[in-house]
């Protein structure tokens, strides 16, 4: 071979994806193996500990099992309709106690058994404020969790309620106490089993590059079943376009919300993917600032009086901009009510924009156009607000500019601060904001709203301090009803925090889920996507 | 030269020790807090985000935060990451660093190995069509922004074409314990986009240079006495002419070592490459304050190094240098 043509060949060689296919041996891994990409890394994807991300708590579903999992129709309330998983059964004892008898055939990695020493060290621990606060928050109601015996957890209660059975399985997973329970509670976060965790699920933990991937291999001996993937992988990719092209080019498999309506198209104009939708707990709202950002013990100027705020929400075109930004993926919710809510009202529209009607309202409460300039003034001060979005967010982006334009029509003029991240969140925090364009991931219990729209959650995730006690009543007396009485009151609640206007509450997220076609029996379950991975089966590539 | 040496090197150090203690200051006075971010999408109690915050030190004066940071530096301790703690900066720096050389180098080498030769071919055939053409082409590529070409090159030939990969530098698939050869032939194949996307860039800038140089010295009387001598034209342009039209190749090359390390941040992140661009913008984005100045302070003596590397350079191609 002439010298000159070596390299050449040499290349060709390396470029050639059969070849390499060969020269690699990997076709029949590729076969077997799940690839999922992802924006933010499962750097502890251990539940109770440090579920503190999307993605450690997605991923941490391939590792871990919970005692029992939310049925389809995810209804909260009652005793019925969860799926049983490392606990066999439930009984009640009482109207404060309920007895778990855990599944026998379960087993740690480790071979193990499942014990329910494990699910009661996990449950007091997340009741632990120091482990995680928000935990401990939403545990507040469980007085102790003890475990007579191998096979029975006992969970007591501190009142009666119908959300009981919902927070023993929902907000923590069994851990293995013959490892956990000897680490000092300080020393969590730089132990073994943080670095390499011992689980139960369907796959166990072989290797993890930092902010690269996440190798797991499935366990043989999981008690539901042998699972079909032999191995998955989850790449972070922190830029929105390698994890597209990682799709579309076929090294990748799976890529949850590709992003804004025309990264969508792109994904469902090829053949080779299949696009599943996933009803999420995602709301997206602008918040209303309450207090005086000049200083926080004073009302907000503009956005304490309650009109201003309920024109501005009517000014809105809500449909035509999440139809603009997210095409048939999202809806406008009627308060912070995301699409799983069981509370949902299937039949509710939300009202046509009416930016005359909005302006007049605005006239109404003193404020005209008093020098020309095409923005609302009153007493020599002009209707002028800021609105701070986080910048890595594209959607909230297009959105914020949509607001800015539909309210300059009213006479409204909207400052746009595109923040970073880190600053977004520090704002925020401290009150520095007239709008704040959140989003949110709730939890699938509407008794969740006290978070972040009642009294009590001000100062924690109520940045803007809104405050109705009669919200407050309606939500306390929701969570202690049965189901059909508290439906009616977590819906009166709801009107009730839309009437007030807080926030304008924009969008409801149906995730598009990008799977490759060689996938099938693609089962996603909306509060767990990965949890049923172990049920997939891939195959060679389309 | 001694002399000179030790003078160049010192200046080379308060540089260095200026720019670090300006990097320390200028990133804490920089709006955003690491910690309120650390929490998550979960709410954190103002005594958590306190017990974390001195956890990392960063409730301290920014005085006992600095000569903390010092006197770990000198031992060679960086301090530890708040994004991925408990894992050591210069763990993060060095587990980074070796793709970043490889990226780095590779681009060095090919953007200057092809950017000369093009170079001294254009001043050969000064007005020609290949002439003309070379320099409207460099010049389209140089005036693309690398990370749309980048996007471009990984459709067509990842996507589009199914022929290279996409992102990554590891086919994630791979064996771990496949051999050396298949696991170099695997890095390879990933290099080639990130490669050419970069080289593509960033090379009119060398061919200008080199043909600018190169006319001039070729216009030199000394280049017509070794004609007159008949020496053969080949002599003459690579032994007379173009060592001494290295020189200002040679300064842009000290200008561009930096590039080992430092690499293309949006290159990086549209190929997904493990290197330190893509490493410093994550520290950015969640203002991890240790891995900021680890980076940047690898970036900084890279910078020094590189124009010290030149300046020798200058002194042991150049005579009058030396005798100045």
């Amino acid at each position: 071979m002439r010298r000159t043509l070596r390299p050449a060949v040499f290349l060709l060689l390396l470029a050639s994806p059969p070849a390499a296919a060969v020269a690699y041996g990997q076709a029949a891994t590729r076969l077997e193996t799940v690839v999922i990409v992802g924006g933010q890394e499962p750097a502890s994807p251990i539940p109770t500990l440090f579920a503190n991300s999307a993605s450690n708590r997605a991923v941490s579903e391939l590792l871990f099992l919970p005692l029992a999992r939310l049925g389809p129709d995810n209804v909260t309330s009652g005793d019925k309709g969860f799926v049983p998983q490392l606990a066999r059964s439930w009984t009640r004892r009482d109207s404060l106690t309920l007895v778990f008898e855990m599944d026998r055939r379960a087993r740690w990695q480790d071979g193990t058994p499942v014990t329910a020493r494990d699910a009661a060290l996990a449950i007091n621990l997340a009741r632990d404020p120091a482990v995680d606060a928000q935990t401990a928050l939403l545990m507040r109601l469980v007085a102790e969790a003890t475990a007579p015996d191998e096979s029975h957890l006992v969970v007591r209660f501190t009142e009666a309620y119908d959300e009981q059975l919902y927070d023993a399985v929902y907000h923590v997973y069994p851990l293995p106490a013959h490892l956990v329970d000897t680490i000092p509670r300080g020393a969590l976060a730089k132990s073994a089993f943080a670095t390499a965790p011992v689980g139960n699920g369907p796959y166990r933990w072989t290797r993890r590059v930092p902010k690269q991937q996440l190798e797991l291999t499935a366990y043989d001996q999981f008690f539901l079943g042998k699972p079909g993937p032999r191995r998955v992988l989850y790449l972070t990719v922190g830029d929105a376009e390698a994890r597209m092209n990682l799709l579309l080019s076929g090294d990748a498999d799976v890529l949850a919300a590709p992003g804004t309506v025309s990264s969508v198209a792109r994904v469902t104009a090829d053949k080779r993917v299949r696009v599943y939708p996933m009803p999420t707990t995602i709301v997206g709202y602008l918040s209303f600032n309450q207090r005086d950002p000049a200083d926080l013990n004073r009302p907000h100027p503009i956005l304490s009086d309650p009109a201003v705020r309920a024109a501005i929400v009517k000014a809105l075109d809500r449909r035509g901009m999440v139809q603009a930004t997210f095409g048939s993926w999202a809806s406008v919710p009627e308060g912070p009510v995301p699409q799983l809510f069981w509370i949902r009202d299937p039949g509710y529209k939300p009202a046509a924009a009416d930016p005359a009607g909005a302006r007049a309202q605005l006239v109404s409460r003193g404020w005209t156009d008093s020098d020309g300039d095409g923005v609302l003034d009153k007493a020599g001060k002009p209707l002028a607000l800021t609105l701070n979005y986080p910048s890595q967010d594209a959607a909230r982006g297009q959105l914020a500019l949509q607001v800015q334009e539909q309210l300059r029509q009213v006479g409204i003029r909207i400052e746009i601060n595109r923040l970073d991240g880190p600053v977004w969140v520090e704002r925020r925090n401290r009150g520095e904001f007239d709008l704040d364009f959140a989003q949110g991931a709730m939890d699938p219990s509407p008794a969740g709203m006290v978070q972040s729209w009642s009294c009590a959650g001000r100062g924690g995730a109520n940045k803007a301090y809104y405050c109705n006690p009669k919200v407050d009543s309606l939500l306390a007396l929701a969570l202690r009803a049965p189901k059909k009485e508290a439906l009616s009151l977590y819906r009166q609640a709801v009107r009730t925090i839309a009437a007030d206007a807080p926030a304008v509450f924009v969008y409801t997220l149906t995730t598009p889920m990008a799977v490759n076609a060689r996938i099938r029996q693609v089962e996603l379950i909306p509060v767990a996507p990965w949890s049923a991975v172990w049920r997939w089966a891939p195959g060679p590539s389309r | 030269m001694t002399r000179w040496l030790v003078r160049r090197t010192l200046q080379a150090v308060v540089t260095f020790v200026v720019v670090t203690v300006l990097l320390f200051v200028l990133m804490r006075l920089t709006p955003g807090d690491p910690l309120e971010r650390l929490a998550g999408d979960r709410q954190m109690s103002a005594e958590a985000v306190a017990a974390l915050r001195h956890k990392f030190g960063i409730d301290q004066p920014i005085t006992t935060q600095f000569t903390s940071f010092v006197a770990g530096a000198l031992a060679g301790d960086l301090g530890v990451s708040i994004e991925h703690y408990p894992t050591k900066v210069s763990t993060l720096v060095l587990s980074r660093l070796p793709a970043s050389l490889l990226l780095g180098g590779t681009v060095l080498l090919l953007t200057f190995g092809i950017g000369i030769a093009l170079g001294v071919f254009q001043a050969v055939k000064r007005r020609s069509r290949a002439d003309r053409w070379l320099t409207r082409a460099s010049l389209t590529l140089y005036a693309m922004p690398s990370f749309w070409l980048g996007l471009v090159l990984a459709w067509f030939f990842g996507i589009r074409l199914q022929l290279l990969p996409v992102a990554q530098m590891h086919d994630p698939l791979l064996d771990p314990d496949a051999s050396w050869l298949v696991r170099t032939g695997d890095v390879l194949r990933h290099l080639i986009l990130p490669a050419v996307t970069l080289t593509a860039v960033s090379l009119a800038a060398v061919m200008r240079y080199q043909r600018t140089a190169l006319l001039e010295v070729l216009r030199l009387d000394f280049v017509l006495a070794a004609r007159a001598r008949g020496i053969p034209e080949r002599q003459v342009l690579w032994r007379h002419a173009w060592r001494n039209a290295l020189f200002p190749v040679v300064g842009l090359l000290g200008l561009w070592l930096p590039m080992l390390v430092s690499g293309s941040v949006f290159v990086e992140q549209v190929f997904n490459w493990p290197g330190l661009g893509s490493l410093a913008a994550d520290a950015v984005g969640a203002r991890d304050y240790p891995v900021i100045l680890g980076t940047a302070m690898l970036v900084s003596a890279q910078v020094l190094l590189g124009g010290l590397l030149a300046d020798l350079a200058y002194y042991a191609l150049d005579p009058r240098v030396r005798q100045a």
